[in-house]
């Protein structure tokens, strides 16, 4: 009796040891400094971390049921992740040549990518995105998870289906498009670094959309939304073009003195004013949300 | 790459309604805009194709069953699902590509004709829109029940977008800034739709 107590224990122990086990990788391998890396880990959150070393290195965290890890490649090009899991969530952190093409997609997995100068592509269905760093070009895709990019890069494109996306820093060449998630932008100048956003584009279904910082001069931005509100700051003293429409919403001005006019339509408003030559160009559109311009 | 700004420009230039001033400023910028210089060449096959076209396009009214057909057995028909899958989503986008073109404004569009341009146009994206549709009907256990639930929440937010656009446009069908707007809720749906399907597929 005491013999088969204890071999039940034992087989206990064994298999709560072996539910709770993880597999722990850590491998490298080199590549070129402005080679390319394949990251791909279904669930729990993939890490990207550039350094000044030519070589990739791995870090990972699976449990048992969380697929297995694979890598294949050479100095050129290198892929890796996670796959054949059944959900379990794993943790994967990778060190790449701060001048890499990064491409990276989860399904669930959060993404995480710091300290890039490259090009970033990065993908998920459901997972966040954040980036910190100055990324030369960037592509972030999420469906309902939320986008955070903070740095500088000369050009980002963020889409998503209903997660919030804030852009902030000093960038040059922004584009942001969401469903149902709000976006939020905070543009940089010259007094940090950047140049302000001399490319902007920014639209909406419903969610709301906030255009806050510099304009570069001579830039171009654009927001619109269908129903929801648009609010663009700006520093009192900026030089720009404004023209600014909705259907059937209504329009707030704190720039200046003009005032909006009812469109010629009969619904709506629209307003045109200049507050110097040479300056930006900044298009508002609403279908029926409100528009709000002011002083940041 | 192209940039957003020059889009409106693009096309007048291709056009040949862009300001004297302008036209000097985009040729500059086409010297150094490799992804303009593109989109100026696609444009102009754009166009070209677009005029070759014959005012109303009738589809193939058995052109889904025999699809739907080809699809059904997935496991022995893998290859040929992708294709017919890809096929048709091109073939939907090309459809809507067309359509939304031509929802541009006069001076940077083909101009139709209010009402018949209208029609075409709502014909056109329904179209790719109903194809899309079907493509991720089919694909649509492969998606994960969040997924699906998004999915169909945003569907329904755009949709009403969209009707809010084409109602305004029925009574003021001449107004290119409902065009516009009509034009990019067509766009975010036809995009998600893609995006969606290329999530189930992959």
């Amino acid at each position: 009796m005491r013999v088969m107590k204890g071999c039940l224990v034992l087989w206990l122990a064994l298999l709560a040891r072996q539910a709770t086990a993880q597999a722990r990788i850590d491998e490298r391998w080199p590549l070129d400094p402005g080679g390319s890396i394949r990251i791909v880990n279904p669930f729990g959150s993939i890490r990207v971390l550039g350094w000044d070393a030519d070589s990739v290195a791995v870090s990972a965290r699976l449990g048992t049921r969380a697929g297995r890890f694979f890598a294949a490649g050479d100095g050129h090009v290198r892929k890796l992740g996670v796959d054949g899991g059944n959900g379990e969530p794993a943790e994967l952190e990778a060190h790449v040549p701060r001048g890499a093409t990064v491409w990276v997609k989860s399904a669930t997995a959060s993404i995480e990518v710091e300290g890039m100068d490259g090009t970033l592509d990065l993908s998920s269905q459901g997972g966040s995105i954040r980036v910190v760093g100055t990324p030369q070009d960037l592509t972030a895709e999420t469906m309902d998870g939320a986008v955070e990019v903070a740095g500088g890069t000369a050009r980002a494109r963020v889409k998503t289906v209903s997660g919030d996306i804030l852009l902030r820093g000093a960038s040059q060449d922004l584009g942001a498009s969401t469903l149902s998630g709000r976006i939020v932008v905070r543009a940089a100048g010259w007094q940090r670094g950047g140049t302000g956003v001399q490319r902007g584009k920014f639209e909406s279904v419903t969610g709301d959309v906030r255009f806050e910082g510099e304009l570069g001069r001579g830039g171009v931005v654009e927001v619109e939304s269908q129903s929801g509100t648009i609010e663009v700051r700006v520093p009192a003293s900026v030089v720009a073009d404004f023209d600014v429409l909705t259907i059937a919403g209504t329009i707030t001005n704190h720039l200046g003195d003009a005032p909006p006019k009812p469109r010629a339509a009969g619904t709506g408003q629209e307003l045109r004013f200049s507050t110097g030559a040479g300056g930006a160009q900044v298009t508002v559109r609403n279908f029926k949300g409100a528009i709000v311009l002011g002083p940041k | 790459m192209t940039y957003p700004h020059m889009d409106a420009k693009l096309n007048e230039y291709v056009d040949g309604t862009l300001a004297a001033r302008n036209r000097a400023s985009v040729e500059a910028h086409l010297a150094e805009c490799a992804g303009c210089r593109t989109a100026v060449a696609e444009l102009r096959s754009l166009s070209a194709a677009a005029a070759r076209l014959p005012k109303s396009i009738e589809p193939g009214q058995d052109l889904w069953p025999a699809i739907a057909a080809r699809i059904r057995p997935r496991a022995t028909w893998n290859v040929q699902r992708v294709w017919w899958r890809g096929a048709v989503a091109a073939a939907a986008v090309l459809v809507i590509a067309l359509g939304l073109y031509r929802l541009l404004p006069p001076s940077t569009a083909l101009y139709r004709p209010a009402g018949e341009g209208w029609v075409a146009v709502q014909a056109d994206f329904d179209r790719a829109s109903d194809e899309l549709s079907r493509i991720l009907a089919v694909e649509r256990e492969r998606l994960r029940p969040e997924t699906v639930a998004l999915l169909e929440r945003n569907l329904a937010v755009i949709d009403t977008a969209i009707a809010e656009s084409r109602a305004a446009l029925a009574r003021d069908p001449a107004s290119a800034e409902l065009r516009r707007f009509f034009a990019a809720a067509a766009r975010q749906k036809v995009e998600l739709l893609r995006w969606a399907a290329r999530v189930a597929a992959s």
